[in-house]
């Protein structure tokens, strides 16, 4: 009886220690360098950290006052939203159109899959400066392109045009995050049963009753997923824009992310910055909860 | 049979307009890349390169920091992609087989993360590292990098795990392997597409990412290739010989994990990881 019990606190202490060794990493690390600056910024949001004062001040809510009062960042947030809403529509109808090409087996496949698939690999700084000077207005071979096909007679502004820049900026983007889109649906749709299409067919179903009946119902869940990644990290995309445009020109495309990158690095008010992440982090919150709540496209994200 | 033979010519004709679309601000990075300098800003461009040269490469190489620019890169890479393995994969392990309060308070935790604002974590960060003296110093960059790494990491490897039966390790358990052992010659060998995916994507991560290398290094010597090569971008000229041709090697690591891990990838996208 004795034996037995202490072999049992042992097994508890040795199961312990396991649990300890095996989640207790990464439950630090998370604390260390995800939890624990995101209390740090939420905190700083109610104080003033600038640069020439070596005191941190309580201020209360000043700093979302000031936000708030700021034609500035109401007009960055207005631009987020556009940018987000536009890129997302957009990446999600190409990855789909391209990914419903691409599923079937055609000779070339493994080639003209890399080709497709390594834009959302290749680091956005290389794609930022890919399309600077694939659209630039002076050098730009895509107006060369446009000129010598009699499309236009002027190069286009891309990127330095007043209306054009915020759509340039999307389209850029759009050619490496659609692809992620693309790789999510080829995912999907690989695992959709062959048999379901022979049934069908048999049944005498066109090509778009089966699209309708069959591919739509079973992408539902990867299209809700792709909808909710994608609003979320455009939303808070930074590098992309901040490499084609630095939010110009005039500030056409300064969405919160660069707004917030200014005030911080630029003009050093810590404080304030801190508030405008905590802006965005409150907005995503909220977007992604009601989105959880009306869609529940939680069983596709619950675990076990 | 006509009906069908139709649909065929205008799924290839849109794949090739796909691929074209796709492939040609690749093909005319590298294009612009092995070209003479001089040919840069003298349009109308030929779409075939006519005359080679090594030039932007030789200058890359040999005038620039481009050299530090990849070895930061790589070591930072390199250490973010072994932190965010052996955690993730000590984590999926620990989450599938013990029992434990607070499971689903990390599940939520690893998801909220993907939520994070980058620059959220980079006004606090770049404070707490300033008065640590990490900036500008490869630890940094690296525990900034596995912020992303490690939960993205810890959920692919816990819907990995799942899928891994407990029985193996049981039958080796009662043959008097130590839990140990079992993790070594049994969880490991089955989990590898997992820990490859994994790694994978903390290396494409850390390789990729220019906003944290641009906020926390503001020494030239400690860019990374993102902040190196954009930092040929000068108030006065931009270098696009350079960019072009740094940008074309920055590439080839990604092009190497695409050809090999293609189907992988795929996968375990599918299975797990981002579902």
């Amino acid at each position: 009886m004795k034996r037995l019990w202490s072999s049992a606190i042992e097994r508890i202490s040795v199961e312990k220690l396991w649990i300890l060794f095996t989640v207790g990493p990464v439950i630090a690390l998370l604390l260390a360098i995800g939890f624990i600056p995101m209390g740090y910024a939420i905190w700083l949001s109610f104080h003033s950290k600038d640069p020439f004062m070596p005191t941190v001040d309580f201020v209360g809510l000043k700093n979302y006052i000031t936000l708030f009062t700021n034609p500035k960042f109401l007009a960055s947030l207005g631009r987020s939203l556009q940018y987000t809403i536009v890129s997302v529509v957009f990446q999600t109808l190409m990855g789909l159109g391209i990914a419903l090409l691409f599923v079937r087996p055609f000779r070339g496949k493994l080639f003209a899959r890399t080709v497709v698939f390594l834009p959302y690999l290749i680091p956005t700084a290389v794609v930022g400066l890919m399309f600077s000077w694939l659209l630039s207005t002076q050098y730009g071979v895509v107006n060369q392109l446009l000129r010598q096909l009699g499309l236009i007679r002027f190069p286009i502004t891309f990127f330095d045009g007043l209306k054009s820049a915020m759509y340039s900026v999307i389209m850029a983007g759009s050619w490496k995050f659609g692809m992620f889109c693309t790789l999510m649906f080829i995912a999907r749709l690989q695992a959709i049963p062959k048999n379901l299409y022979e049934t069908a067919q048999i049944s005498g179903a066109g090509a778009f009753q089966c699209f309708r009946d069959i591919t739509l119902p079973h992408l539902k869940s990867t299209l809700l997923l792709i909808v909710l990644l994608r609003g979320i990290w455009m939303f808070n995309k930074f590098d992309m824009i901040w490499i084609l445009t630095k939010g110009g020109p005039l500030r056409v495309t300064e969405t919160l992310a660069i707004f917030s990158y200014r005030i911080a690095f630029e003009e050093r008010s810590f404080g304030l910055a801190a508030a405008a992440s905590v802006v965005i982090l409150v907005i995503l919150v909220i977007f992604a909860t009601s989105y959880f709540w009306y869609f529940k496209p939680s069983k596709e994200v619950e675990v076990e | 049979m006509t009906r069908r033979r139709l649909q065929t010519i205008v799924i290839y004709v849109g794949i090739i307009f796909v691929v074209l679309v796709m492939g040609f601000p690749l093909y005319w990075m590298v294009k612009t890349s092995v070209e003479p300098p001089t040919t840069l800003f003298s349009p109308p461009y030929s779409y075939i390169p006519t005359t080679f040269s090594g030039e932007n490469y030789r200058l890359l190489l040999f005038e620039t920091y481009f050299p530090t620019f990849l070895k930061n890169s790589v070591i930072v890479a390199f250490f973010c992609t072994l932190i965010s393995a052996v955690v993730s994969v000590l984590a999926g392990y620990g989450l599938t087989r013990f029992e434990f309060p607070g499971k689903k308070l990390i599940a939520r935790g690893t998801l909220f993360s993907y939520m994070f604002p980058p620059l959220m974590l980079g006004i606090p960060l770049y404070i707490i590292f300033d008065s640590l003296g990490l900036r500008n110093t490869y630890v940094g960059l690296v525990l900034a990098h596995a912020s992303i790494g490690i939960p993205l990491g810890t959920w692919i490897m816990w819907q990995y795990f799942q899928i891994v039966p407990k029985s193996l390790e049981e039958a080796a358990w009662v043959s008097g392997a130590s839990r140990m052992r079992t993790l070594r010659e049994v969880v490991l060998p089955i989990a590898t597409p997992g820990i490859i995916t994994v790694s994978t994507f903390a290396f494409a991560f850390s390789w990729n990412d220019y906003t944290y290398a641009k906020i926390f290094q503001d020494d030239i010597t400690m860019f990374t290739v993102t902040t190196g090569i954009n930092s040929f971008v000068e108030r006065t000229a931009v270098h696009w010989g350079l960019i072009q041709a740094g940008a074309t090697l920055i590439t080839i690591p990604t092009l190497i994990i695409i050809v090999f891990l293609q189907r992988q990838l795929l996968e375990s996208m599918a299975v797990g990881g981002l579902k």
